[in-house]
């Protein structure tokens, strides 16, 4: 490829050798998966290709003309619109300077209404777009004809991607794409994940459409740093250190005193709420930063994130807060210093977030960890051993979820419509469903097209039809604009858009969180204290507030688990402790909270299982110490509580974290003529599925599942009078299909999406024979250990009980206004608990 | 067999039902609010499947509540009907049904915002509309809640519940009569319907509904 040589001899670059792999793949037709750490060079790898190909094919410079760019020919998926200008960017640089004929453009949620009317009329030759707008895209019935000058598909960020909803969403429209082109090459650019083949898989297919041959990709390895160093701040007095919660403010000077080791910096936090507060810390603290440090996150609006994008490709800011919205892409500005606020939960993600640092070839990359609370230096000094050990989690991707094939079906039937054998077919293509059997196929198309088992004496009801010629098709123009609508919803929990009320946009906050404001009630978003006025029309209205202090919205997308490949680690280095073996400034840190674990109680071996029983004034609380990361605990907890409320009518309230969780009740538990029989794995499938019917952990999981399938739309075409009357909350939905519509596939999706995702069952039916098969220590302690403390501030708590709901009923009181509780910036200790 | 919770409002004497309606006994009145009928077609007609149930599941509690008090009226305090779009032949036969059953009984309606656009119901239901306020001494009936020189006032709209709280930091949401100094808000009857929570004052009394118990809070 002289051209492109060339091309990297002028940009005084020397080609990896991973790149030319990739291009000779290229040239063999092959499609593949590129992974690596760092960002460095993966755009490159696959994009010259793409441009080597076409110039290949038009030696003839004299041919070239601006008048007439090249059809469509490069789709480059990014799962962030905030990318896709920065995407957009890198690729045109070889195009201009090659002064190649190509338009290349972007399309997402953002992008302008004039520059989507020329797109309708003509398709740049390389799209940068989202899964939501790629399937808006197919959303249409030129679709076919758009995309028939196709070459190359890239995903980018498919790690990110790949195990979410969003990811099987993606894997649908390429597996229309790849029935369309078969010939089109894909290719992944992903981070160091532990499942790549299952990546590679879920990225190119099973088999094609066409010929039923199984595809074949390759796996091409990036560029990774030399060596990858991660520390952490360690205050010179461990005893006032907050146990838990929200600040870590404490290192805030030593923080500062990192970020001005570079001159660009990074600090990732785990929660939006988290990034304000942070924020708004650095500022109170360094006020004549004002300008140069910002703040990142999903729920800003463009303006405020591009500002920041520019900011730190352009060196202007000297520090960014952000959450995971700045985990990804931007390989074209890696930043002096990474600092982590908390614990990253994975290893994956914090040799992601250090591969920002530094991007040299070959450099170190190194990451400063700040933990929040004690117990966070044990994950750090456990995430240190299994990075240098290889240890990576594994993404699996979702199995065959039939929301999102609902939502596809009505796209497909929008894009030119479908034969219900042959979309079948094409959807078996895509790894997510490759064992979707053709009753679950028939079911979600006859939920959609006839709205289901429970409305089959339904004549009214509408959304596709099929056609005298057998085809699929939606015939309806407000079925169609409201799916389009609902496609470009980012899923998540329901939003509301933030505005000053004379003036601009400031971002979104969840509309759980709004709802219960009252008028003149203060809160902070996008780094300004804000002052509530009204909700009308779908968005919150609010004006500049004075004051400084506010609420800080609460985001539910916020707490990420911890993963079993870290509480692996974490269970390793307690067993050090156990054996006095302190052996990392992070271990010796928290050294004395360990011996006063082990002075008044005990600290479990692995193999062992701690449960503490201790009385307070809040009642009798149960300590279960798992460690097994607190989806396999929300599960575990239910199950527990479920097993104990069928022997004895009793009320618990759960908390559960990554350690371990809790059961509360007023009454105290019979426990030890339990044990160990409530850990049973016998029965488990049975047992959860009842214990689920009295959580809200499947109502919570059908809010997401009722969105993406149609139940709930949130925005109507037509104005606001119409969607006043289709106003259902998800939860009311869930009720409703609970009593009339029990088989419902979706409502089994939602407990099998609990078991699998949110619960782990797999991992849950480990971690109980792991019990039975090893010991349980049942301590009585005078007070909350140091392990249990935790768990006693957690915040949000479920409910389980036995208790005839009117005897629980007489047993409680009115929440008068003062009770109700808001989320306070500093949460308040239970000095009753000590 | 549903046993009411008696007490009373503004010196009246009145029977609150876990079936979510209030009986006036002097006055052999019988009054619910929100029944939003046909919100479940609504939705279907708008392409979302809700399934069908919840309608017939309604009307056989107000059969329920009709044979517990024999009432000689039945007042709906606004919002009988969801949406004018909610009207469909599965919804008019179940209804139609349903006051044929209950042919003897005369039904006023106090309209509410969702009646106003929705239009005044089907003349073969027999209904008599009125604008609020509607005055029943020693009641005033309205849709929304508000204060009326002319009496007591009793409203829907709301859709209340209340927050109760427990030992061990229970949570819990019921729907709930509220009565206050000068009004009271009754809970909605509607079971396809989403109820808002109220804060209540230390002066008001609040009776919420389990299941079939009304309990006072």
């Amino acid at each position: 490829m002289p051209l492109i040589d060339d091309w990297f001899a002028s940009r005084a670059w020397s080609p990896f050798g991973f790149q030319r792999a990739t291009w000779k793949a290229y040239q063999d037709g092959q499609s593949g998966l590129i992974h690596a750490a760092t960002g460095t060079g993966k755009t490159y790898a696959v994009w010259m290709s793409a441009l080597s190909e076409w110039i290949d094919e038009h030696p003839d410079r004299t041919t070239w003309s601006e008048q007439k760019p090249p059809g469509l020919r490069v789709l480059w998926v990014t799962p962030l619109r905030a990318l896709a200008s920065d995407t957009e960017n890198a690729l045109l640089q070889p195009v201009r300077d090659l002064a190649l004929p190509w338009i290349v453009e972007s399309r997402t949620g953002d992008t302008t209404s004039t520059v989507r009317g020329r797109q309708r009329r003509r398709l740049p030759t390389a799209l940068v777009t989202t899964p939501e707008s790629l399937s808006l895209l197919l959303a249409n019935k030129d679709a076919e004809q758009n995309f028939r000058d196709l070459r190359l598909i890239v995903v980018d960020e498919w790690h990110e991607l790949m195990s979410s909803k969003r990811g099987t969403q993606t894997e649908l429209a390429l597996a229309r794409l790849r029935r369309w082109r078969p010939s089109a090459r894909l290719w992944g650019l992903s981070a160091t994940m532990g499942n790549l083949d299952v990546a590679l898989r879920a990225l190119i297919g099973t088999a094609e459409y066409a010929t039923g041959e199984i595809k074949q990709g390759v796996l091409i390895q990036g560029q990774e740093p030399k060596a990858i160093h991660i520390d952490s701040i360690i205050p010179p007095t461990m005893e006032r250190f907050p146990w838990a919660g929200h600040l870590g403010l404490k290192l805030l000077d030593s923080v500062i005193g990192t970020i001005q080791r570079g001159r660009t910096s990074l600090v990732f936090t785990n929660t939006r709420a988290q990034t304000e507060i942070w924020y708004q810390a650095i500022l109170d603290a360094k006020p004549e930063w004002a300008g140069e440090i910002a703040l990142h996150h999903g729920s800003l609006d463009k303006a405020s994130r591009e500002w920041v994008e520019n900011g730190l490709r352009e060196g202007k800011l000297r520090c960014v807060v952000c959450t995971s919205s700045l985990d990804l892409g931007v390989d074209f500005a890696p930043v002096d210093v990474v600092i982590q606020v908390g614990s990253p939960k994975g290893v994956g993600r914090l040799l992601q977030r250090t591969g920002r640092s530094g991007h040299q070839p070959g450099a170190e990359s190194r990451v400063t960890c700040a933990p929040t609370h004690a117990f966070e230096y044990l994950e750090i000094a456990a995430v240190r051993d299994a990075a240098s050990r290889g240890i990576i989690e594994a993404r699996p991707p979702i199995e065959k979820p039939l929301d999102v094939l609902s939502q596809h079906l009505v796209t497909v039937a929008l894009g030119g419509g479908f034969v219900a054998d042959e979309l079948f077919q094409e959807v078996r293509t895509a790894y997510a469903y490759r064992q979707l059997t053709r009753g679950e196929f028939e079911w979600t198309l006859d939920f959609v097209a006839r709205g289901g088992n429970a409305l089959h004496a339904y004549p009214e009801y509408s959304r596709i039809v099929l056609n005298a010629d057998g085809r699929y098709q939606v015939d309806n123009n407000v079925m169609a604009r409201t799916h389009r609508m609902s496609i470009g919803t980012i899923l998540g929990d329901a939003t509301l858009k933030v505005q000053f009320i004379r003036g601009a946009e400031i971002g979104f906050a969840e509309e759980n969180f709004l709802a219960r404001l009252q008028p003149g009630d203060k809160f902070t978003l996008g780094g300004k204290v804000l002052e509530f006025v009204r909700i009308r029309d779908m968005k919150a209205w609010v004006r500049a507030a004075s004051s400084k202090r506010g609420i800080v919205p609460r985001w539910f997308g916020g707490s990420l688990p911890i993963s079993s490949e870290l509480t692996q680690a974490v269970r390793e280095k307690l067993d050090e402790a156990r054996a006095g073996v302190y052996a990392s400034d992070e271990m010796r840190a928290i050294r004395p909270i360990l011996e006063l674990q082990a002075k008044w109680s005990t600290i479990p071996s692995r193999n062992d299982l701690l449960i503490e029983r201790v009385k307070t004034r809040e009642g009798n609380h149960l300590f279960v110490y798992p460690f097994e990361g607190r989806l396999v605990h929300e599960g575990m907890a239910s199950l527990i509580a479920y097993r104990v409320s069928r022997m004895t009518p009793i009320t618990f309230t759960i908390s559960v974290n990554d350690y371990g969780f809790e059961l509360l009740s007023p009454d105290e538990t019979p426990l030890d003529d339990m044990l160990p029989t409530v850990f049973s794995a016998d029965n488990l499938a049975d047992d959860i599925a009842h214990s689920l019917n009295a959580s809200e952990l499947a109502k919570r999981q059908f809010r997401e599942i009722a969105r993406i399938a149609g139940l709930v739309i949130q925005r109507f075409p037509g104005g606001q009078k119409s969607a006043k009357q289709l106003q259902a909350s998800s939860s009311l939905l869930y009720d409703v299909f609970t009593k009339y519509d029990p088989d419902n596939l979706l409502l089994h999706q939602a407990y099998r999406e609990v078991l699998e995702r949110q619960l782990e069952i797999n991992r849950l039916q480990n971690a109980l024979e792991k019990i039975m098969a090893g010991k349980i220590i049942l301590n009585d302690v005078r007070r909350p250990t140091p392990f249990a403390f935790p768990l006693l501030i957690e915040r949000v708590r479920q409910t389980m009980t036995s208790e005839a709901l009117a005897d629980r009923v007489r047993k409680m009181t009115l929440a008068l206004e003062k009770e109700i509780i808001h989320e306070q910036v500093a949460p308040k200790h239970q000095s009753s608990a000590l | 067999m549903s046993i009411p919770m008696v007490t009373s409002i503004a010196n009246e004497p009145v029977h609150l039902y876990a079936q979510r309606g209030l009986y006036v006994p002097r006055l052999g009145v019988l009054l619910i609010t929100d029944t939003h009928w046909g919100k479940a077609s609504t939705f279907r007609r708008a392409a979302i499947p809700v399934p069908t149930g919840d309608l017939a599941g309604d009307l056989a509690r107000l059969d329920t509540l009709i044979a517990a008090t024999h009432p000689r009226r039945l007042i709906v305090l606004g919002d009988l009907v969801h949406a004018a779009r909610g009207y469909e032949p599965m919804m008019l036969g179940e209804i139609g049904a349903w006051r044929t059953r209950n042919a003897d009984l005369p039904i006023t309606l106090v309209r509410g915002n969702h009646d106003t656009h929705a239009g005044d119901p089907p003349r073969d239901w027999d209904i008599d509309v009125y604008d609020a306020p509607y005055l029943l001494p020693p009641f005033v009936l309205m849709h929304y809640p508000a204060r009326h020189e002319a009496g007591y006032v009793l409203s829907g709209h709301l859709h209340p519940a209340v927050q109760l709280v427990g030992k061990g930091r229970q949570k819990l949401k019921l729907p709930c009569f509220w009565i206050q100094r000068d009004h009271t808000v009754l809970p909605a009857f509607g079971s396809f319907i989403s109820h808002m929570t109220v804060t209540a004052r230390e002066s008001d009394r609040v009776y919420v509904i389990a299941d079939q118990d009304v309990i006072a809070v």
